[in-house]
This record gives C-alpha cells, structure tokens and sequence, in this order.
C-alpha cells in the first residue's frame, strides 16, 4: 500500500494552508477548524474540492473584514460611477458631433449697411457684396475703398496717388 | 423593501439542518452532505450566524489518535428560535401554496 499523499490530496493541504493564511488573524479559529476537517474526509478529490471552497470562503471573509468593502455598497457605488462616466461620455460625444463642422468665414455674416449710400446704390453693391466691392475700387480710386463689408482684418488695398 | 436577514435559501437549509438534531454537535463536513452547501458557501454561513450569536462552536478531541480536533457547532437558544421561527414560515408557505 502507498502510504503517500497523492497530489489531489497534496494540492488540498496547499490551499488549506493558503486559505488559512488568506483569513486575517481573528478568525483564524476558522481557517483551522477548516483545515482539520480536510484530514476527516477520506476522498482525495473530495478533499481538493473542500479545499478549494475553504479558499474561496477565506477570500470571501476577508473582503468582508474590509473596512470599505461592505456586501452592498460597493455595487452600489460602482454603478453610480458608471451610470455617470457613461452619460459623460455620451455628452462629450454629442459636443464632438456638433464640432465637426468647418467654422465658416468671418466675413459671410459681415452686415453690409453702408451709410450714406442710397438704396439702389446699395442693392447693387451688397448681393453679393465681394467681387462688386473690389470692382468699383477699382472703377473709382477716388471714392476710396468701402471697407464697410469687407473683412476688416484683411490688408487694405493701396490707394493710388492722385497726379 | 429591504431583505429579512437568514433568509437565504442556503441558510435555511442550514438552520433546518441544525433543527433536525437540534441539541447534537455537527460537524462542517457533515452539514455538508447533508444540505449539498459547498464549503465555500458552508464556511461563510457559519462565521455570520456565529458571529450573530445563533450559533455556539467548540473544538471536539478526536475519536481516533492521529487526527486532529474538529470544529463542532450547535445552535443557541436565540438560533433555535429563528430556526423553529423559520421552519414554520415554511411550512405555511407550503399551505398556502397548496391551496393557490
């Protein structure tokens, strides 16, 4: 007869003893009388499988010795968080969509109001206000440019000199 | 509404356990076979009707020479009561059931 522990009953002891050392030290009454009862049962197999349990209980007692680890309120509070993180996210993914598009030019929205313009003069000179703007410069160098309309931040054409 | 305290079906089936040989000592291993709890629900259990004082536990010296002590529990006064409380909560909802 083999008088030797086989290695189910081998790896039983090992986790016994890593049960027992998981367990802080208050109720290590408990990882004892957890591993005495190993020696009790006869089935090798049987054996790993307690042990194994006892591990697990062992885990269990001392994530519950842990202070901030109460069964409910972790759960509680790792849902609160990722309800929040999820509708942080989905905001900043709404606030991206509306960022995509192209600023548009300073000058489109630029209020073509000159003032001592008469209204024909005006209808004529501001749809579209551009190109017509930058021709009659051109056609009148003598008025001086309108600048009313135009990009102010834009280099102003030179004006010529009068002979 | 919050949950009744021991009212798993896991302790229930513990506490029952307990109640059949309600002044007799157990073992772990034994309340194992007898309610089909695995260790690593079996042990927990323990420790927290221990803890709220249901249970009472002492160290019992081995029947042959070799083996070392075991771990022996029984219910106090207080876990006889819930025991009896709760057997016959189940036993009415047996009934009612039953009848519906």
């Amino acid at each position: 007869m083999n008088a030797a522990p086989s290695r189910f009953r081998r790896w039983a002891v090992a986790l016994a003893r890593h049960a027992a050392w998981v367990l802080p030290s208050a109720p290590s009454s408990w990882a004892q009388a957890m591993r005495h009862e190993l020696d009790y049962i006869a089935d090798d197999r049987a054996a790993l499988c307690w042990a194994f349990g006892c591990t697990l209980a062992s885990y269990k007692a001392r994530l519950m010795r842990w202070p901030r680890l109460s069964p409910r309120v972790p759960w509680r509070h790792l849902a609160t968080s990722g309800a929040l993180m999820l509708l942080i996210g989905l905001a900043l993914q709404e606030h991206a969509a509306s960022q995509t598009e192209p600023p548009r030019p300073a000058f489109d929205k630029t209020p073509c109001d000159p003032a001592d313009v008469s209204p024909e003069i005006r209808a004529r000179r501001c749809d579209p206000c551009g190109a017509k703007i930058a021709a009659e410069v051109i056609d009148h160098p003598a008025q001086g440019p309108d600048t009313s309309c135009v990009d102010r931040t834009a280099p102003t054409p030179p004006v010529p000199k009068r002979q | 509404m919050p949950r009744k305290p021991n009212n798993s079906r896991q302790t229930r089936a513990l506490l029952a356990a307990f109640l059949e040989q309600a002044q007799m000592w157990r073992h772990g291993y034994d309340l194992s076979k007898e309610t089909g709890l695995k260790s690593g629900t079996l042990y927990p259990l323990l420790m927290r009707l221990s803890e709220q004082g249901l249970l009472e536990s002492r160290w019992q010296e081995p029947e042959r020479s070799g083996l070392p002590p075991r771990h022996v529990y029984r219910l106090t006064a207080t876990g006889l009561t819930l025991a009896r409380e709760q057997e016959l909560e189940a036993v009415a909802a047996e009934r009612t059931g039953a009848l519906a």
